[in-house]
């Protein structure tokens, strides 16, 4: 345990030696919810108004809601696992008595805190500027499964993450595009976190939610504005849940295979 | 592991038919070339390492010589968990490097001349402490170790400033610092004084030098530095094309590969170069040097010969550089030597 405290130490601690680069993400993320927020403003010329089952108050909370889910579940810094198996650092690792898994489960963990912490600061900063309708939930099972719905979404992330990090053990050159595919394509556009999911087409949304996206970012904000309450909302988690466990046995499988085709280039 | 006693040496390192192939992918060339090979990749198979075998005693530091692509590199990734055998036995400490047990991970290292592992914006005091909590080393163990490899390779003054601020020179060193805080007692060093100056490369020589005879340590050593390998090890394994070509002590490999000694006079009044081609080969000749060929059993003769009938002012009897004798083994590499 106290290897992993250490390394979500010096994780932190390198966070800081990027301020910079930290700030400048930071600023992107918050830029892009304050387009969305006056597209949605828009939309909803007067506060009565009800578009695809959501109200101002709803819609406008959703979007403050993306600050906060993205800044948990969507900041990680096993992005960089898919260059490491290309260019060889993971032989760094390899041969250290560590988890790769742990390891980077840990920095994961250090870089949400961190970015937990300014999202909570800019949203707060951005509600008093926008002075929005807000919608705040209060029933108590409500917000305890909105907490474990983003626990589970952050895993899910993390391990789809993983998995598409291992093509490189492949198709070496592919790191990048991979990187793309998934945090842009998949991530952006199919988990909500650009606009709710509900918005769709039934058709298109029922295929989605035969994936894992939709709990990565819908889901968890399904929950928090009460629009998925009781038994429902549960069976959402427990699905999530199905996923997390189906998703880790294909990353172990697709990571021993890789492991043994390894060629720790570079190095 | 089973304890061993003192006159039986302990194996460390057994190595025994290891096969290991690559897969490559086989790029074609100009643009329609690359087109067509991502829809139809040609798969090619290489043999890194072809059925090699050999085995380290405990504290033995042995050279790994070999051009490059040779199997080297491969062969340490391989001991040190890396990578994955195609085929063989391969017993390191007791155990199969592949299962990458703590136990085994905790007494062994991999130094690579090309590797991180510092992090770079962090001085290195920062990843000595992670190395610390990685290996769940005591604090006491930890200081002592640390103080003393700092102060061997004299980098006391380096750990608490930012890594990325430190010459190739300094960082190299810390990376040995990091890579030994943990007191392995199997070392894969693999070119650790490549793009070292030459004063820094005979610290890290010296230290290792030490290092091996302090903990009994085995060591395993490639380079493509002589200097490293002869300094160093006693025994080498040539190795080329993924097999071992000579596998023995350093100065058997010279007396059968090096059938000639060379002679090296000082003139002292000019005489005809011709002359001398009685005695032996002129290989070189640069008034007032000249570098004479003779074989090896005749090398006190000749030597005698040339002081009564030449005016020479000094003489000197070399080996052939290791280089130029390697290069020989490389040529003969079908004569398998295996002592």
């Amino acid at each position: 345990m106290k290897k992993y405290l250490q390394i979500f130490k010096i994780s932190f601690q390198q966070e800081f030696a990027y301020r910079t680069n930290f700030i400048m993400w930071r600023m992107r993320n918050v830029l892009q919810i304050v387009l969305v927020f006056f597209l949605w403003d828009a939309a909803f010329s007067s506060s009565e108004k009800i578009l695809f089952g959501y109200d101002k108050a709803k819609i406008l909370t959703y979007v403050f809601g993306l600050i906060i889910v993205k800044a948990f579940v969507l900041s990680a810094k096993s992005a960089d696992v898919a260059g490491e198996v290309a260019g060889g650092e993971l032989s760094n690792h390899l041969i250290k008595p560590v988890n790769y898994f742990k390891y980077w489960l840990t920095r994961d963990v250090s870089s949400k805190v961190l970015n937990l912490f300014f999202a909570i600061g800019e949203s707060v900063l951005l509600f008093l500027i926008l002075k929005p309708p807000f919608f705040i939930q209060t029933n108590f099972l409500s917000l305890l499964m909105f907490f474990v719905s983003i626990v589970l979404a952050s895993f899910i992330f993390f391990v789809l993450l993983f998995i598409t990090s291992s093509i490189p053990f492949w198709v070496p050159e592919a790191a990048w595009g991979v990187h793309f595919l998934i945090t842009v394509v998949a991530v952006e556009f199919l988990s909500g976190a650009l606009f709710p999911l509900d918005v769709l087409p039934l058709a298109l949304q029922n295929i989605l939610n035969f994936t894992p996206f939709p709990y990565m970012i819908f889901f968890p904000l399904q929950i928090y504005l009460g629009k998925l309450t009781g038994f429902i909302a549960f069976k959402g988690i427990f699905v999530s849940g199905i996923w997390a466990v189906i998703l880790w046995g294909v990353m172990n499988s697709v990571w021993r295979k890789g492991l043994k085709v390894y060629q720790a280039h570079g190095r | 592991m089973s304890k061993t006693s003192d006159k039986k040496p302990e194996r460390t390192i057994i190595v025994e038919h290891l096969t290991k192939n690559f897969e490559v992918t086989e790029k074609k060339k100009g643009l329609t070339g690359s087109i067509s090979s991502l829809f139809s990749p040609k798969k090619k198979t290489v043999q890194a390492l072809k059925n090699i075998s050999f085995t380290l005693t405990r504290g033995e530091l042995v050279g790994f010589i070999g051009p490059n692509g040779a199997g080297k590199t491969t062969t340490l990734k391989v001991l040190s968990s890396l990578l994955y055998p195609t085929a063989g036995f391969i017993q390191v400490l007791g155990f199969n490097p592949w299962d990458r047990k703590s136990e085994y991970l905790k007494q062994i290292s991999l130094v690579m001349g090309q590797k991180n592992q510092l992090w770079w914006d962090l001085p290195a005091s920062e990843t000595f402490e992670l190395v610390r909590a990685i290996y769940e080393l005591p604090k006491r163990e930890y200081e002592k170790n640390l103080d003393e490899l700092t102060s061997l390779l004299n980098v006391k003054k380096l750990v608490n400033i930012q890594v990325r601020r430190l010459s190739l020179g300094q960082r190299m060193r810390l990376e040995f610092v990091a890579s030994l805080l943990h007191n392995p007692k199997v070392l894969f060093l693999d070119e650790p004084t490549i793009g070292l100056d030459v004063v820094a490369q005979q610290k890290v020589r010296d230290f290792i030098f030490d290092y091996n005879r302090r903990h009994k340590a085995t060591i395993m050593l490639t380079s493509h530095n002589m200097d490293d390998v002869a300094n160093l090890a006693k025994r080498v394994i040539v190795i080329n094309k993924g097999g071992i070509a000579f596998d023995g002590k350093l100065n058997e490999l010279v007396k059968k590969f090096a059938r000639e000694k060379m002679i090296k006079i000082y003139l002292s009044k000019e005489t005809d170069i011709k002359k001398f081609e009685k005695i032996g080969k002129v290989k070189r000749f640069n008034y007032p040097q000249a570098v004479l060929s003779i074989p090896r059993e005749t090398t006190a003769i000749a030597a005698a010969e040339l002081l009564q009938n030449f005016p020479i002012a000094d003489l000197t009897i070399e080996e052939d550089p290791i280089e130029e004798i390697i290069r020989r083994v490389f040529r003969k590499e079908k004569t398998k030597l295996v002592s």
